[in-house]
């Protein structure tokens, strides 16, 4: 038995017949089992829902009248702010690409264990998803998608001991890699030494690994380290509560903002 | 009628995982619930029950929240299965003391395997706080403990004929 485990683990590298036909006949005998633990799920979510909800639903509608009220408002300005944000980065040779693609999915499970830090969502190769696609959700960058199945797909968060994001430090631009450490902070690592590198910085996705755009939040410096060498590590606190996590998005394709090269220019503004 | 048992208390061990990752996602990084029905083989069935169930609770656990490995969970709880078997063909271990001794050893003793295995393959560790540990052996071996509790009053309320013969 623990031979033919270790052969198991062994095929995982190769993905190789055996291990898939394991990995799919184990999926279809606990599928009915997910199922079950999501409609206990569902009805104590709803019992919680409905006695939270019983006393909160007038003052929420007026709360979001006014809500309203106030985007309509919004919405006309931010208009106005889109023309005006569009001629300014074609001055300054930047180009907007087209917002990354996405679709939205819930999370079914997480497991945070200190050398396994994955979520589980209920979106997979049915909807598009495949590996290697980053997940964000409110906030900045949750992970990166490992393995998939028809259904459901398996996320390996940030904070994961194997996992590794591209990250630039907003203030300065000094680049680094953010690389996770189980339950405890991120380390960011790679920063050269001379670059100023200050406590609450604000670290954001580089866009450079081919993974995540550009600009979405990791985390905010919360240590730096003696340099070491010609380089420095960094201690970084996420940006996303993984605890608090139940809807995020997975970007079906790495775009976001980039910086033009030179021979790569925008076609010329009309006044 | 042993098979479903043990599938029955396999699957509410799976439930019981995925709820608690839904719902306190902090509350898995001290507690494995999948390792309530290996202690329960173990310390009431026999050494080779424990890591037949073992092994399917961690192949399970490893389809659904495994993303590097697959089959690592398997391995470990095939191997505590097997250690935790033989103790208890051993040594009396189905009393309130030896019962959290027992789900405490497997806490601890798990969070060691498993980074040793990972270790053997090439995958990157992260430091476990002492603390962490600590809280995981006591919170493991009280769930045991009371788990295993309620277990050995349902077998007696279905009577002493029903209680199975150990095995090694």
């Amino acid at each position: 038995m623990v031979f033919g485990q270790l052969l198991l683990i062994a095929g995982n590298a190769r993905e190789g017949l055996v291990t898939a036909t394991t990995r799919g006949a184990i999926g279809v005998a606990s599928r009915p089992v997910s199922g079950v633990e999501r409609s206990l799920s569902g009805i104590v979510v709803g019992f919680v829902h409905l006695f939270r909800d019983l006393n909160a639903d007038e003052a929420a509608r007026t709360k979001l009248q006014q809500e309203v009220t106030r985007l309509s408002g919004e919405l006309d300005r931010r208009a106005t702010l889109d023309a005006e944000n569009e001629r300014l980065r074609r001055l300054l040779g930047m180009r907007e690409d087209l917002v990354p693609r996405s679709i939205g999915a819930s999370v079914v499970t997480l497991r945070l264990t200190d050398q396994s830090r994955v979520v589980v969502i209920d979106r997979g190769s049915a909807a598009g998803v495949r590996p290697d696609m980053a997940v964000v959700a409110w906030g900045g960058a949750v992970g990166r998608v490992v393995s998939v199945e028809r259904d459901f797909a398996r996320v390996r968060l940030l904070t994961d001991p194997g996992s590794g994001a591209a990250g630039v430090i907003l203030r300065t631009g000094a680049a680094g890699m953010v690389v996770g450490r189980g339950g405890g902070p991120m380390d960011m690592v790679y920063v050269p030494k001379y670059n100023d590198v200050a406590l609450g910085d604000r670290i954001v996705t580089s866009g450079v690994d081919g993974v995540f755009p550009r600009g979405f939040g990791i985390g905010r410096v919360s240590v730096v380290g003696e340099p070491v060498g010609a380089s420095k590590t960094i201690h970084v606190e996420p940006e996303v509560d993984e605890r608090s996590l139940e809807d995020v998005l997975v970007l079906l394709e790495a775009k976001g903002t980039t910086l033009l090269s030179g021979g790569d220019e925008p076609p010329p503004s009309q006044p | 009628m042993i098979v479903v048992w043990a599938a029955l208390a396999i699957a509410l061990a799976l439930v019981l995982d995925l709820g608690l990752g839904r719902f306190a996602p902090g509350a898995t990084r001290f507690v494995d619930p999948l390792l309530l029905p290996l202690a329960a083989y173990a310390l009431r069935r026999s050494q080779r029950s424990a890591m037949v169930v073992g092994c399917i609770s961690g192949l399970l656990q490893d389809y659904w929240t495994e993303p590097h490995l697959f089959g690592l969970n398997g391995l470990v709880k095939t191997i505590l299965g097997w250690a935790l078997g033989a103790f208890g063909a051993r040594f009396d271990l189905n009393r309130v003391g030896g019962r959290f001794a027992a789900g405490a050893s497997l806490h601890l003793v798990g969070v060691v395997l498993d980074a040793g295995v990972r270790h053997l393959f090439g995958e990157a560790l992260a430091p476990v706080p002492p603390w962490v540990l600590a809280v995981r052996t006591v919170l493991g071996g009280l769930l045991t403990a009371g788990v295993l509790a309620i277990v050995g009053r349902v077998a007696a309320v279905r009577g002493p004929a029903k209680v199975p013969r150990r095995r090694t």
